[in-house]
């Protein structure tokens, strides 16, 4: 597959086990933390082990969610830096929504793809600096647990929903993107339409 | 059982901890080691093993010929209406409030989150990291279910404690208010199943590790009636719209004649 001449190679090895741990772990606590707040979804603290196991489940994939975090956010930074023509391609949602002409040629990464690294960096910062207060309540102040508790809730609402927007695009929604995180390499006609200008600065390199 | 209430008279408390003694006997609580702190504080504080204490506080008064203000209070929980421990915690049972109006914990499904340790606007569960647990006043749950009262109020050496059906402790308490020209707390609108009356010589301020103002705290709204919700509406909502955005768009498939390669069902 490699050796096609047809494919080409957009994200290496550690991104993808990076990008894999962070959903994962993001995922296995989001999903204990609906457990946990949800009391009509008890089937979730019974598949995990129930309510105290799901709270040392949610605790520790918080923690590795907040280790990859330290991975991610220096890996994709500079590829997630807004650049000229970005704002205009947030108007036309890069054609992903709705048909779009003109659009400015998106990078390794589209300018959606960056507000959701973004919104990934500040509210998993933000998630796991609230998770830390909460686990430690009584080491702070109770109004700063209190402020915890209430910022943990809205964090997830934002990244959970964001979520579903980033897994529905990189998936039925564009067939052949779940490759690049799958094996690392896409057809060279997929990244014509995705990734026009790394494309382009892909092939000026050779 | 109808719904019930205690009523602390503190014009009546004489501190003779009698309470503390009967609370920790019938609920065989463990005694706790405790230094002479300088003053009649003791146990210094309410603990995974203490659940009720006479708080003193000694005050200087501006009446030269009452030098010393010396007020005395029963803390414990006070048993909340719309209790902010029971709605901020994760595991069903652990904390259940009771048709009698009593908030009881339930070690059994307790799993040691704090959650209610933070929501509590008088500070009264206390964590055990040994245990892993939370522990408070149950309103002697198990004794007021079988026709008795509380253990701190049968062992009351003065009717300091008061234990009755709701309408008869809040008519006792009206009047008792007006026989003393005291005042009652909560008196912000807060309601509780634990009320007391304050004397006339002290003011609610005065007292130490007592909330002026007790409420369910703000950021527990927020997070229960706002962010809760919404979590379901945003990833309900995204996912529905990405359901019904398929159907009507169907997917964004790379048109690329002659290029080979790719598992578009990947």
């Amino acid at each position: 597959m490699h050796s096609n001449v047809d494919m080409v190679k957009l994200t290496d090895v550690p991104e993808r086990i990076t990008h894999w741990i962070l959903a994962g772990s993001f995922l296995v606590a989001l999903v204990t933390g609906l457990g946990l707040m949800y009391h009509h979804w008890s089937v979730i603290p019974t598949i995990f082990g129930g309510y105290y196991a799901s709270k040392w489940i949610h605790i520790f994939s918080g923690l590795m969610f907040g280790l990859s975090l330290v991975v991610a956010i220096p890996m994709w930074w500079k590829d997630c830096l807004f650049v000229e023509g970005d704002g205009k391609w947030i108007m036309k949602a890069g054609g992903y929504l709705w048909e779009a002409e003109d659009l400015p040629p998106a990078g390794k990464f589209n300018a959606g793809q960056k507000v959701f690294y973004w919104f990934v960096v500040a509210f998993g910062i933000l998630l796991v600096a609230t998770g830390l207060v909460m686990a430690n309540a009584l080491v702070f102040p109770v109004v700063l647990a209190r402020w915890a508790f209430m910022l943990h809730a809205m964090s997830v609402f934002v990244l959970a929903s964001f979520l579903m927007v980033h897994i529905y695009l990189g998936t039925i929604g564009n067939p052949g993107t779940i490759q690049a995180m799958l094996y690392g390499w896409v057809t060279r006609a997929w990244a014509r339409v995705h990734c026009p200008k790394w494309l382009e600065e892909k092939m000026d390199n050779i | 059982m109808a719904e019930h209430m205690m009523l602390i008279d503190l014009t009546k408390c004489t501190g003779c901890r009698a309470c503390q003694v009967a609370c920790k006997e019938w609920n065989s609580l463990r005694a706790e080691k405790t230094v002479f702190n300088g003053t009649y504080q003791n146990p210094p504080d309410l603990s995974y093993d203490t659940w009720t204490l006479v708080r003193f506080d000694e005050m200087k008064s501006k009446d030269r010929l009452k030098k010393v203000k010396w007020l005395l209070r029963k803390e414990g929980c006070m048993h909340c209406e719309d209790a902010p421990c029971v709605q901020a915690c994760p595991s069903p049972g652990a904390l259940v409030k009771t048709p009698e109006g009593a908030v009881v914990h339930n070690p059994k499904y307790c799993i040691g989150c704090k959650a209610c340790v933070v929501a509590c606007p008088f500070d009264i569960p206390r964590y055990s990291p040994k245990d892993e647990k939370i522990a408070k006043c149950t309103l002697c749950y198990d004794r007021i279910t079988e026709g008795k009262v509380p253990a701190c109020v049968e062992a009351c050496t003065t009717g300091c404690l008061e234990f009755g059906p709701k309408e008869d402790i809040l008519a006792r308490a009206m009047a008792r208010v007006k026989e003393v020209n005291g005042s009652l707390y909560p008196n912000n609108g807060y309601k509780t199943h634990v009320m007391y009356i304050i004397p006339d010589y002290a003011r609610i301020e005065e007292y130490s590790h007592l909330n002026p103002d007790p409420r369910v705290p703000a950021t527990e709204l927020w997070w229960k009636n706002l962010f809760k919700p919404l979590t379901l509406i945003g990833m309900g909502g995204v996912a529905g719209l990405a359901v019904l955005h398929y159907l009507i768009k169907g997917p964004h498939k790379v048109e690329d004649k002659g290029t080979e390669g790719g598992d578009n069902n990947a």
